[in-house]
């Protein structure tokens, strides 16, 4: 535990790289953190000055069933959402990385989801999938299979929504690994495929460790943005049909802005903050020990 | 689609009483005095409104009113919540009817009861009731009145003749519009559409079915639900006759198809209101009916209030409201638009005929507001509630999911419950 | 790598399907009303270039595409320093409470936004930024996104690399500028685009922050296209159009980015 003059150069030096960044974010964000962590102490409806509430809130919280489900719900999708996008991402960049003919104008194409409003989204998405008139339950039939609900079947809305969401994340997914596969050195694959080693076993024992730092990345962020899955819903199902889509932010959106509970939707706010940092830490962690295994 | 946090479009904010309450309260106008009214019009209805307030600002140069877009009227409510926050906040905002209790109790939201029943010249009790009744919470007065719709039968005349149905009339019953739905439906075509998206637009349409059967949202008293009664449950169970049963209504899941459906001849009749007369293309021939009915032909508005904010709404931006309100110079902004008149006796205008000759579809709704938009909607703060639970019982019937009886006696409970609770 | 006909077979088809909304959006905005008021739809009989004249004629289009670009500019320059000098701390530099404040940097994403947006409102007002587009660019000059990014694609880097420039002589800032950013392009490359894309489609930030007509950004503005009641949808579509063509025009031109050069890939 001494601080010899080298530690102490390491601190500033960290500090002084970091800070600029770690400031504005630290103003900017954590803050409003702090702030709402506050709230959720509250009770709070937005027309009236806030009272303290003590732990209300969160017995509140854990006696609504309308949250369990929609916790369920969020997890279940979160499951589907950012193993599927990863599984896909990967070799699409691998294929990406390859240099083929018309290579820039597939990466664009992949890419155009990102760009697409998420409104422009989910009408193109209700109208494909609508049950009468879509194109797919069109081609469902045209080779003799029964025709789905999709985001009107409370039994598949949410793996609708599942599909929809990973056609829309697909394009920043594959981004990030063609990124990382850029800085997987080339020589390195070239000696690989020198050695005899095939494609398969050469993209399991050098791209997947040489990517796994980006693998790190996407999953932290696409949990953190899956846990907190909004948009999409309300553009498509408004949390129906019965709820089978009322996810946690979306059960929070209903009681901040319909319900005005603001303190209870603060509090619904920590339990997904809650959720999300242990699933980080968890995936963190993880992260930090499959580096230690490619060095 | 995108990432990160700051994407969501048009989610709503909202939070923290404590924050919107330590926000100063100030109501600052602009710089150069002008008091802002934010609206959500666009296109031909954002330049009729224009060119009205350009001519009062000539003629008032001590309370000139800016118009401000306010990024589209599903925002209005948080916007205006921001506003508070960031010490801002304009005059006047337009918020949708549903939006108000929202806004009272804030020490922005001023109380006009005295300003507007106390003018006679105004002539408050002449405004349509349903635009009133929007305005107003608590028995206090919090704004005037917008914009005041209600749902009529809007059906596709060559459908009819092709069907060799007759078109319906101001004596329908439930049984002849189930029976011309029933004939409608088929070979990919639907007799009518719902929009089951479980908000209050699949609730809106149950309301007014509640009504024509006799029945109350809730008790008199406003403590308890009414609706699982005799009433409620003929109008589950038309529903569920002719969603699940004939098959003869298209859900639209909340996409809003039902009008492009409607224009393609898929959809031949539909309930909705004065708004959608203007995008029906022009090769559809259609005809406008009151809605069919059991014991009454009851219908529901949907209005839209100008709220008002701090003193110099009161005072500067007041004035310019009650102008627009007035007979003559509100049938100038609706002969631009098509909006229904607002006030009783703008029907009585001599221009009014030309209105009614301009836009001849709208005579039914008008005719409407005097004669079947006799009951609202609560507007209490756990109205919203209510909303959600009554949009979830009524999806689940359409979707054949639950019985009439056990869709109403579960949210009967939920809604009792809401009620309750605060 | 010497097979591209069968990599075809999949990209093609995959491209199809990724495309198929902006092929969508292409078709309305030159359809007539009617035509865009049908379903299902069928294709425009003619080319309705009126929609984008209207688009741009009734509508300050120019001035809202302005105020996005300075925006969106300013914060990915403030995004490419800022997060590669802290996202190169945070991977490299063991440094007292680094790992505690990266935490709480990744801790700021986890709130949903419709909670923290008032509170940040309210911090945009003390600072006397509230409708200015200095509020649009403050909360994303360093995003936790671009620190996270560059931290992770940092551990890629050989350590020796680093190394030897110290042995070298080379100072932290000297070592970071000229041997390990270069290297880094194609993330810096992601960097700036995805910055870009946020900043640029960003919309319940701005909805709520600006008020008066100067200051709105390009999404923004696109709402007065969208009526309460009824939409003109083939106008929305050109406006959506003209909004996306400056950031596809971006993604083409940051490609030639994306792929390391050679030189940079010589080293080990």
């Amino acid at each position: 535990m001494t601080l010899d003059r080298r530690k102490l150069a390491d601190h500033a030096a960290g500090w002084g790289f970091a800070a600029p960044a770690v400031v504005l974010i630290g103003v900017f964000g954590l803050v409003p953190v702090v702030w709402s962590f506050a709230l959720s102490f509250q009770h709070t409806d937005l027309t009236s000055p806030g009272t303290f509430a003590g732990g209300e809130n969160y017995a509140k919280l854990v006696a609504d069933p309308l949250f369990w489900d929609a916790a369920r719900r969020t997890l279940v999708y979160v499951a589907l959402f950012v193993p599927v996008t990863l599984a896909l991402a990967l070799p699409i960049a691998v294929m990406l990385n390859q240099r083929i003919r018309g290579v820039v104008l597939y990466r664009l194409a992949v890419s155009v989801p990102l760009v697409t409003s998420t409104v422009a989204t989910g009408i193109m998405f209700s109208w494909l999938a609508n049950p009468q008139f879509g194109l797919v339950n069109a081609a469902l039939d045209a080779v003799g299979l029964p025709k789905q609900g999709f985001f009107s079947d409370p039994g598949q809305a949410l793996f609708a929504v599942v599909a929809m969401t990973v056609w829309g994340w697909l394009g920043f997914a594959v981004i990030i690994y063609l990124a990382a596969l850029q800085n997987v050195p080339r020589d390195l694959l070239e000696a690989s495929s020198l050695d005899g080693c095939g494609r398969a076993r050469s993209f399991w024992h050098v791209e997947l460790p040489l990517v796994s730092p980006a693998t790190g990345f996407l999953l932290v962020w696409l949990t953190i943005n899956g846990l907190q899955l909004f948009d999409a819903v309300y553009v498509t199902t408004k949390g129906g049909p019965l709820r089978a889509t009322t996810v946690l932010v979306y059960h929070l959106y209903n009681e901040a802005f319909v319900s005005f509970d603001g303190g209870y939707a603060a509090a619904i706010g920590c339990a997904v903050f809650v959720l999300i940092a242990a699933f980080t830490l968890l995936q963190l962690r993880f992260n930090r020990r499959s580096h230690y295994e490619v060095r | 689609m995108a990432h990160g946090r700051g994407l969501s479009r048009r989610t709503v904010l909202t939070m923290g009483a404590a924050l919107v309450m330590t926000a100063a309260c100030g109501t600052g106008s602009g710089g150069d005095g002008k008091v802002k009214v934010w609206h959500g019009y666009t296109d031909k209805e954002a330049a009729a409104f224009d060119k009205l307030a350009a001519r009062w600002n000539t003629t008032h140069p001590d309370q000139q009113v800016e118009l401000v877009f306010n990024g589209g009227n599903d925002n209005a409510l948080q916007k205006t919540l921001a506003s508070f926050a960031s010490g801002n906040p304009p005059e006047v905002a337009y918020q949708y009817g549903s939006s108000i209790t929202g806004l009272t109790g804030r020490p922005q939201t001023q109380d006009l009861t005295d300003l507007l029943r106390g003018d006679a010249a105004f002539g408050w009790d002449d405004l349509f009731p349903a635009g009133r009744e929007a305005a107003t919470v608590d028995g206090k007065i919090y704004g005037v009145p917008a914009l005041v719709d209600n749902l009529s039968l809007v059906y596709n005349k060559k459908l009819f003749d092709e069907a060799e149905i007759a078109h319906p009339t101001e004596s329908w019953t439930w049984d002849d519009f189930r029976s011309a739905a029933r004939k409608l439906s088929g070979d990919g075509r639907f007799g009518w559409a719902y929009v089951n998206d479980g908000t209050e637009d699949t609730v809106w349409r149950f309301l007014a079915l509640l009504w024509q059967a006799g029945g109350d949202l809730l008790a008199a008293d406003g403590k308890k639900a009414a609706f699982d009664s005799d009433a409620g449950l003929q109008a589950m169970r038309l529903l569920r006759d002719m969603a699940v049963t004939d098959k003869s209504v298209y859900l639209d899941a909340g996409d809003q198809q039902y009008l492009n459906l409607f224009n393609s001849g898929r959809v031949a009749m539909l309930w909705t209101g004065p708004w959608d007369l203007g995008s029906i293309n022009e090769d559809v021939s259609y005809g406008v009916q009151i809605l069919p009915g059991r014991v009454t032909h009851a219908t529901i508005a949907g209005p839209d209030t100008f709220v008002v904010f701090g003193d110099n709404g009161r005072t500067k931006a007041l004035p310019f409201l009650k102008w627009l309100l007035s007979a003559e110079i509100h049938l100038e902004f609706a002969m631009e638009t098509g909006h229904l008149p607002i006030r009783q006796s703008e029907v009585d205008l001599s221009g009014y005929a030309e209105f009614e000759a301009k836009y001849p579809g709208t005579k039914v709704f008008v005719d409407n507001l005097a004669k079947n938009v006799t009951k609202s909607r609560p507007n209490i703060p756990q109205y919203p509630k209510i909303s959600q639970v009554l949009g979830t019982a009524v999806q689940s019937v359409l979707l054949g999911q639950a019985e009439p009886e056990a869709a109403l006696a579960q949210s009967r409970g939920e809604v009792d419950q809401a009620l309750a609770g605060s | 790598m010497r097979r591209p006909s069968a990599l075809h077979l999949v990209l093609l088809p995959l491209s199809v399907v990724m495309v198929t909304p902006l092929v969508w959006m292409l078709l309305v905005s030159v359809s007539t009303q009617a035509e865009s008021r049908r379903f299902p739809p069928g294709l425009p009989s003619g080319i309705e270039w009126e929609n984008y004249l209207a688009a741009m004629r009734d509508a300050p289009l120019g001035s809202w595409l302005v105020n996005s670009f300075v925006v969106s500019v300013v914060c990915v320059a403030g995004n490419l320093v800022l997060c590669s000098l802290a996202g190169y701390a945070f991977a490299r530099i063991r440094f007292l409470g680094g790992r505690v404040a990266f935490f709480l940097m990744l801790a700021t994403l986890m709130v949903p936004f419709q909670i923290v947006m008032l509170p940040l409102l309210i911090m945009m007002r003390s600072l006397g930024l509230v409708d200015t587009l200095g509020a649009l660019i403050a909360p994303n000059l360093a995003t936790a996104f671009g620190v996270f990014l560059m931290r992770q694609f940092f551990t890629t880097l050989p350590r020796e690399l680093e190394e030897a420039a110290r042995i070298d002589g080379a100072s932290r800032l000297r070592t970071l500028l000229q041997v390990l950013l270069p290297l880094m392009r194609p993330t810096l490359a992601t960097l700036a685009v995805l910055t870009f894309l946020q900043t640029w489609n960003d919309f319940l930030w701005p909805l709520i922050v600006v008020q008066s007509p100067d200051a709105m950004t390009v999404q923004l503005g696109l709402q007065s296209f969208q009526g309460a009641h009824t939409t003109n949808w083939p106008k929305l579509m050109a406006g959506t159009v003209l909004s996306q063509l400056p950031v596809l025009l971006v993604f083409f031109f940051a490609q030639r980015f994306f792929v390391r050069s050679v030189a940079a890939a010589g080293i080990k």
